[in-house]
């Protein structure tokens, strides 16, 4: 009896690090992080690779451990802001998920709205030879309005027709890829690289090869604004009527309606801004780095914002933290492959762990509380 | 072995900010219908969860048929013969009857020996079987979406037989029902002892207890007070233990005074989602100073008469004014703010965020107006102290105060929640919808006192009741609906109790 006490005592002592209830929400993320990292450490070491090794490089190639050398004009400086560069619209790409989710929308159509947002900007301002003063801007505000417009019309759809919004956006999805792929084919495309035609640098959100004591960087423009537009989501959905509003109808929609709250105004306006959002990750993704648009795909970025919203809880700061270290991740996977000579796939492997653990926050959460239970059980039985 | 088939001994079970059950100490015989009495909040449906498998104590022992046990799961009872109906029903909404009987310890069959498949069939006909022979009528092949309340209890109960339960929970099962409803369902209950079942029964309504149960328990803030013989224990004296000091069943109340006229609605009809016409041509007027009850039967059309003037369902005929004016197709917004409070049927489903807190859900009428916003922005102090102010002013109790999630609260605390609310709003005219359902005797004191002191103070009250009891203690005037009729509007005075049913089972009428 007494040696059963001890085990589960460790067990209990083991689960020290989150079993306040206060501090699940950052602890249980944490906690599958790490638990993911072990697992992959493991299948590193079963293809007979140095896990730490492999982690190391990881980081490196994201720029946050220095590299042995760097080639001309590089520096850990340049890859870590490489590393904002690509974080950056996933940052906004979360946001638009979890603002959505808040409203109780499942809005999977991030991808499409990017693609039309980013088409939308390019053909207005990304030719249109404007100055960079006007142009970066505009095109901010134009994906914003685009993907918006987008957005809205699967909240309106919903409210109007009652249509499912998961069902609205996919096929949206597919619409957008499509139709816009035909614009492309037949107006915009560079013959070389089958891509749209590259847009003027003015038009582009990423300074690229920006030179600065002897390094050439790129510098995402755009970072700064998604921690504010973070900063601002948490600010509307805590602090506002009309985040008080967008959740109501997410948590109870009878109750919303019966409180005299216009659930179908709410839910088209989520859906706008959940849009808006998506748009702002459109622009800063291919009007930021690419500064072209590939026909007839769909970024897989629209998809994967979906888990790293789930990952930080929905909660606009946790996503920065989520987006943050799902970017160094998929950064660093190149320079690992390369170094550690494990495949870049395994990098996607990680990710996939950790947002399968995280999924499973729920569950841990309530066998933490369970086991806690019968801890205290245990210790008023003893004492 | 022990006389008694479930013993818990010295049970606590304490949550966050409070102890919910502390050394509570009850043996139930076997055959024997069990009664807990208990106010709102304390402990009743903690200590039967225990015994469900819902929660573990912290401190304490329970013995099944002489054997300490240890319930970890509702399944883990199951296996005890244990089962509980809850207070608010756990069912799946689009799945059939039998899915939602079977779930989780589905028949599983091999198609030529090889395919499993969920035999559902077979699961079909034992269901009747169980059902004729309890005399719990029901189809099986229906969705729980398409089922009335009571039908959706009956599932339940099915539910815990079909997993052979020797012992049955039943969590106050008559709050949500009718008169009619509530005296068949006891028929069954007593029908179950007699085939040597053993009950626990929730309720706060003390003649159930009277009529059924062999013993009562009287909890008190999470303690035992007493264990009680019915038969020999007035139910006087049952409310007093329960309530801590003397109830008045009889409200007191000085004769109305009517004012101005404040409500009136005129030839108001109103068509289902069928498109049938569930109330039909029904005109009345409310004055300051009056509290107007509908009586009926359940589903007679009187919820959606209010719902209708609350604005939650649109009128397909007729006029609706409040003081005067013609508020027949505003928003809901709009007539909160003309002076509309609405205290909705069901609580969980139109009357709370349960994942909310509780200030938030006490301010969620509010929220949109000074001082708990100002231009937009949400003023998170004021909703606080308002709901301070509410949780001591209508007594509402719960773990945490003003942070306890409303989820977590006890089934009455969250009624007095939205009372609270509702009433705050000191609007002209208050709806009452079945206000005192799943309420404790001394709260329903309370509810009615306050129903009669916003009368007094000049509001326009519309209670809708399914309780005739209640209906004839606070109202001034009484009109009776049958068949989304007005069968007779009268004072009170001038009707009794008899004449009312009458009118009420469409019997009689003018
Ligand atoms: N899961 C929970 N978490 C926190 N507190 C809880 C939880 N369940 C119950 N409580 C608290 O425990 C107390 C007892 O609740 P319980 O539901 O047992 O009351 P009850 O006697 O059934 O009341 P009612 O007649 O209103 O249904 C209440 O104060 C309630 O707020
Ligand atoms: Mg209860």
């Amino acid at each position: 009896m007494s040696k059963d006490n001890k085990k589960t005592s460790l067990r209990y002592r083991l689960l020290w690090p989150i079993r306040n209830e206060k501090w699940q929400p950052i602890t249980i993320p944490v906690a599958s992080i790490l638990f993911s990292f072990i697992v992959a450490a493991i299948v590193i070491l079963l293809l007979g690779k140095n896990p730490i090794q492999a982690f190391y490089n990881l980081f490196q190639g994201a720029g946050i451990f220095p590299k042995a050398t760097y080639a001309g004009y590089k520096s850990m400086l340049t890859d870590f802001l490489s590393l904002l560069d690509a974080m950056t619209p996933l940052v906004f790409a979360s946001l638009a998920v979890a603002v959505a989710l808040r409203a109780g929308l499942f809005n999977i159509g991030v991808s499409g709205q990017m693609l039309f947002s980013g088409f939308i900007a390019t053909i207005i301002v990304g030719y249109s030879g404007l100055d960079a003063f006007v142009a970066k801007p505009l095109v901010l505000l134009i994906g914003m309005i685009a993907g918006g417009l987008m957005g809205g019309l699967v909240g309106w759809l919903k409210y109007k027709f009652n249509i499912h919004e998961v069902v609205t956006t996919i096929m949206l999805n597919y619409i957008a890829q499509y139709v816009i792929s035909f614009f492309i084919h037949n107006y915009y495309i560079d013959p070389v690289s089958r891509q749209s035609k590259y847009i003027t640098e003015a038009a582009r959100l990423t300074l690229v090869n920006f030179e600065f004591a002897n390094l050439k960087m790129d510098i995402p423009l755009g970072f700064i604004l998604a921690i504010a537009v973070a900063i601002f989501v948490k600010f509307l959905l805590d602090k506002t009527v009309v985040g008080f509003e967008i959740k109501a109808v997410g948590s109870n929609r009878d109750a919303a309606k019966y409180t005299g709250i216009k659930v179908g105004s709410n839910m088209i306006l989520a859906m706008i801004i959940s849009g808006g959002l998506a748009g702002l990750a459109g622009v800063t993704y291919y009007l930021g780095d690419f500064a072209s648009i590939q026909p007839k795909v769909l970024t897989s970025l629209g998809f994967d914002s979906i888990a790293v919203a789930l990952l930080g809880n929905s909660h606009p700061i946790g996503i920065i933290f989520s987006s943050f270290l799902i970017s160094i991740i998929d950064q660093g996977s190149t320079y690992m492959s390369s170094q550690a000579g494990i495949r870049q796939e395994i990098a996607s492997v990680i990710i996939g762990l950790i947002l399968l653990f995280s999924a499973c926050g729920a569950y841990v959460k309530h066998k933490v509380s369970r086991l806690k239970e019968k801890e205290v059980d245990r210790k008023d039985s003893e004492s | 072995m022990s006389e008694y088939i479930v013993e818990m001994k010295h049970i606590t079970k304490r949550f966050p900010g409070i102890v919910a059950n502390d050394d509570v100490s009850i043996g139930i015989k076997k055959g024997e219908i069990f009664a807990l009495l208990g106010e709102n909040g304390a402990g009743k449906s903690t200590l039967m969860s225990m015994l469900s498998g819902m929660y573990e104590p912290d401190e304490g022992e329970i013995y099944i048929r002489g054997e300490k046990v240890q319930i970890s799961s509702p399944n883990h009872a199951a296996n005890l013969n244990i089962g509980m109906v809850h207070q608010h029903f756990k069912l799946v909404e689009d799945y059939t009857i039998t899915e939602n009987i079977i779930l989780g310890i589905e028949p599983i069959k091999k198609f030529a020996g090889l395919f499993p498949y969920v035999g559902i069939r077979g699961a079909n006909r034992k269901i009747e079987e169980l059902s004729k022979k309890f005399g719990l009528e029901v189809d099986p092949t229906k969705k729980i979406a398409d089922l009335t309340v009571s039908m959706q209890q009956r599932v339940e109960i099915l539910k815990v037989l079909y997993r052979e339960a020797e012992i049955l929970i039943f969590d106050e099962p008559t709050a949500v029902l009718t008169p009619q409803e509530i005296d068949f369902l006891l028929a069954i209950i007593e029908g179950l002892r007699n085939s040597g079942k053993t009950i626990i029964l929730i309720t706060h309504k003390l003649e159930e207890i009277k009529r059924v149960a062999d013993r009562c328990a009287v909890l008190n803030k999470g303690k035992l007070i007493d264990v009680l013989d019915v038969e020999t224990t007035s139910v006087n004296l049952m409310a007093q233990l329960m309530v801590g000091r003397e109830v008045n069943f009889e409200s007191e109340k000085t004769p109305a005074q009517f004012k101005e006229e404040v409500l009136k609605v005129e030839q108001l009809t109103v068509k289902n989602e069928d498109g049938f016409e569930v109330v039909k041509d029904v005109s009345f007027t409310i004055h300051s100073g009056e509290i107007f009850a509908i009586a009926g039967v359940a589903d007679n059309g009187q919820v959606e008469i209010a719902d209708a003037i609350a604005g939650l369902i649109k009128a397909s005929g007729g006029k609706i004014f409040l003081n005067g004016q013609d508020i027949t197709n505003d928003s809901i917004r709009n007539r909160t703010e003309s002076g509309i409070s609405y205290i909705p049927e069901d609580r969980q489903k139109f009357g709370l965020f349960l994942d909310f807190d509780l200030s938030t859900n006490l301010g969620s009428k509010q929220y949109y107006k000074k001082p708990f916003s100002n231009k937009g922005i949400l003023n998170k102090q004021e909703f606080d102290q308002f709901g301070t102010q509410l949780i001591e002013k209508y007594d509402i109790r719960s773990g945490q105060g003003i942070k306890t999630q409303v989820r977590s609260m006890s089934g009455g605390n969250q009624q007095k929640a939205i009372i609270a609310r509702e009433i705050e709003l000191q609007s002209p005219l208050m709806i009452f919808v079945q206000p005192t359902r799943g309420v404790d005797i001394g709260a329903i004191e309370n509810i009615h006192r306050m129903m009669i002191e916003q009368r007094d103070q000049g509001k326009a009250i519309l209670l809708v009741s399914l309780e005739l009891d209640e209906i004839m203690n606070v109202a001034d005037t009484i009109g009776v609906i049958y068949n989304g009729q007005l069968q007779k509007v009268a004072s009170s005075d001038s009707l009794t109790t008899n004449e009312v049913g009458e009118y009420m089972m469409g019997a009689k009428h003018e």
